[in-house]
């Protein structure tokens, strides 16, 4: 058995070697702070892990083989996503990210697979883009923030990009922006934006695609979230209840929130066992699969070794997690 | 068994006489639209009144009796905190407000225990009317928001505010007001309430706690409403970002994990397994029976839901019900 992780970062060569050179990477600035590195983006700063988010494609593989991973689903850090750029820089910084994970996956094909980042503030451009990802260079799909400019993603603008998405089969992977997200607005203090905010922005996510119909509409789209989705497994039954007595909750959806929050994917990274234990017999054990937030997250020893370690889970559960799923999901 | 309700609202009835033939409460009116409805009028904001909101004493009890609830501990209704408004009028709606709900505690003891309003946009007055209601009127403690005009609970202005609760020993609960963190984000679906409200409760959660306000006061009685939202599932990143990010350890010095069982949390998780998580995080004793009566979110069938639960034991139930209110608020 395989083991593979959808959630593992990813900075392109092609942004090293231009702020090596002092200038900004398609507005993104890098600067060092005693030793610890950082990205400046127009939404502020987030620390670069290093010098793991440097390493060589074989260095990276090295890093695997110790932590006991055959493969990683390979996405942007997303700091890098950069959705203001007008849409043609956009495509342009899409294209650089997206050929080199690609050329990652042609050289080392048992090792890498790859989802894509899109230039999603022109929907035209993000359905070329994953079109091309996915129908001629080989990723399997995108990684997408949980918010686009200030829009939702229920929003109508999106559905042709979902519609596509669903042809082509293409996973689609929520991953919020780390550092600069919803918190900050109520206290950005103590690191909360990080250590709650991205599971706020993962529930959120999780709520709009529901509530706005988009599964509903879209029932073959295939779609998983970060950090197990946040609390969404957790508060759904207040989602439920509003669902019930709120009839502008019910507009989309014929069925309560809970019955979607079954059709997508969430990644293993709960920080607790009995919190993965409650997101499996939430959503079922066919929809949670490997993440590891690679090299975010230093897991000690590994994330594979924490998932074959837990006592609540069977090990038919466990070769679900590491394997199975995304073996299915990904056509691996 | 007895049941002790602490999550239950309400709208003053020196609101309703008030605002009766176009009349105001403080500078607060009210009317009705083309359906009947009633809306409270409080500046700008134009907030539903429902029916349940204009209720009697005696209604309200008649209504306890049908759902089982022996006792609610009587807090205001959030539209009502005020604390836009200038201070004068934020006293004095509160003062309204906490007069009646002692009247309702003089009245029916065994029905009724009461929470206070405060004037949180200056502490000062905050804390002059929480003294009042604890030391003059047997109050249990005060009903706030998860933040003061944008401004979260661990700023060091509300130091004197929890010292003073602490050394009262007032029960805070801490209840959101309309907006919440998620408005800004998205109001269509009802997300504002059925996600906002369980965010600003963690977000409340996580500024106490990293912002060292437990610590310094180590006997304060808080209780999270909602259950505390997504607290105790969060938990372990919360933990993790205390673990590898230093400005979250700048004010405590053991991780947020450790601090679930100095909270207090109504059982407003609408599910057995979210209820039975919660218990098993924060401790059978930190958790107390709430029903966020009378609006729609509440639960139907409070009690018989609780006493339904085949994965909670008996004492547990208990616990639940009335124990864990009687021990923290002397009941």
């Amino acid at each position: 058995m395989r083991t593979i992780d959808i959630h593992s970062h990813f900075i392109p060569e092609s942004m090293w070697k231009t702020v090596d050179t002092g200038s900004d990477w398609f507005d993104i600035k890098f600067q060092e702070e005693n030793g610890v590195g950082f990205t400046l983006s127009h939404l502020g700063k987030d620390q670069v892990p290093l010098p793991k988010l440097r390493f060589t494609a074989a260095q990276r593989i090295d890093d695997m083989n110790q932590q006991g991973v055959d493969m990683q689903v390979v996405s942007v850090a997303a700091p890098l996503y950069n959705y203001h750029l007008p849409a043609d820089e956009g495509i342009e910084l899409a294209r650089e990210v997206n050929d080199e994970i690609a050329e990652m996956v042609r050289l080392y094909p048992d090792k890498f697979a790859g989802l894509a980042t899109l230039p999603v503030q022109d929907v035209d451009l993000a359905i070329t883009e994953l079109d091309r990802a996915v129908n001629h260079i080989g990723l399997k799909g995108a990684e997408l923030d949980c918010i686009v400019n200030g829009s939702n993603w229920d929003e109508k603008q999106f559905f042709p990009f979902f519609e596509a998405a669903e042809d082509m089969g293409a996973v689609l992977f929520y991953h919020p922006q780390p550092n600069n997200n919803i918190a900050v607005q109520r206290n950005g203090s103590y690191s909360i934006p990080n250590s709650f905010g991205v599971l706020l922005e993962d529930s959120l996510v999780a709520a709009t695609l529901i509530f706005g119909g988009i599964l509903e509409r879209y029932p073959d789209l295939k779609i998983c979230i970060a950090h197990g989705g946040g609390p969404a497994c957790f508060g759904v039954g207040r989602w439920d209840r509003g669902w019930t007595v709120r009839p502008e909750a019910r507009i989309n959806i014929p069925n309560p929130p809970s019955t979607y929050l079954k059709k997508m994917y969430y990644d293993c990274i709960t920080m607790s066992e009995s919190a993965l234990r409650f997101l499996i017999d939430t959503v079922g054990i066919d929809r949670v699969v490997l993440g590891s937030d690679w090299p975010y997250v230093s897991w000690d020893p590994s994330p594979v070794s924490w998932i074959n370690n837990l006592n609540s889970l069977s090990e038919h559960e466990k070769e679900k997690i590491l394997c199975r799923n995304l073996e299915s999901l990904l056509n691996l | 068994m007895r049941t002790i309700d602490m999550h239950a609202h309400l709208a003053p009835q020196c609101f309703w006489k008030a605002t009766e033939n176009g009349g105001n409460w403080h500078g607060i009116t009210r009317e009705q639209d083309a359906r009947g409805r009633e809306f409270a009028i409080i500046g700008t904001e134009r907030a539903l009144m429902i029916p349940k909101t204009s209720w009697t004493p005696e209604q309200r009890m008649m209504d306890m009796d049908s759902l089982g609830v022996d006792v609610q501990v009587v807090s205001p209704y959030s539209t009502f905190y005020n604390y836009r408004l200038d201070t004068k009028t934020a006293k004095a709606t509160s003062e309204d407000c906490n007069d009646e709900i002692y009247q309702m505690t003089q009245t029916w003891p065994e029905r009724f225990a009461g929470l206070a309003t405060l004037p949180m946009q200056d502490v000062n007055a905050a804390v002059s009317e929480l003294e009042r209601v604890m030391t003059q009127m047997n109050f249990k403690g005060a009903m706030i928001d998860d933040k003061i005009n944008g401004v979260t609970l661990d700023h060091p202005n509300y130091m004197p505010f929890w010292k003073a609760a602490e050394d009262m020993g007032a029960l805070i609960l801490f209840h959101q007001a309309g907006n919440t963190v998620v408005d800004s984000r998205i109001d269509r679906y009802h997300l504002p309430n059925t996600i906002g409200n369980l965010a600003d409760r963690t977000i409340t959660f996580a500024s106490l706690v990293f912002g060292g306000v437990i610590d310094a006061c180590p006997d304060l009685k808080i209780c999270l409403s909602h259950g505390g939202g997504y607290t105790c599932y969060g938990i372990g990143r919360l933990d993790r970002g205390w673990t590898v990010r230093p400005e979250a350890r700048v004010n405590i010095s053991k991780p947020p994990s450790e601090y679930l069982n100095s909270f207090y949390y109504d059982c407003i998780v609408y599910t057995e397994p979210a209820l039975r998580y919660l218990i098993d995080a924060v401790g059978i004793e930190r958790v107390l029976f709430g029903t966020d009566w009378p609006f729609d979110m509440e639960f139907d069938w409070p009690v018989s839901w609780i006493l339904s639960l085949t994965s909670l034991s008996t004492a547990e139930k208990e616990a639940i019900l009335w124990k864990n209110m009687e021990r923290a608020l002397d009941l």
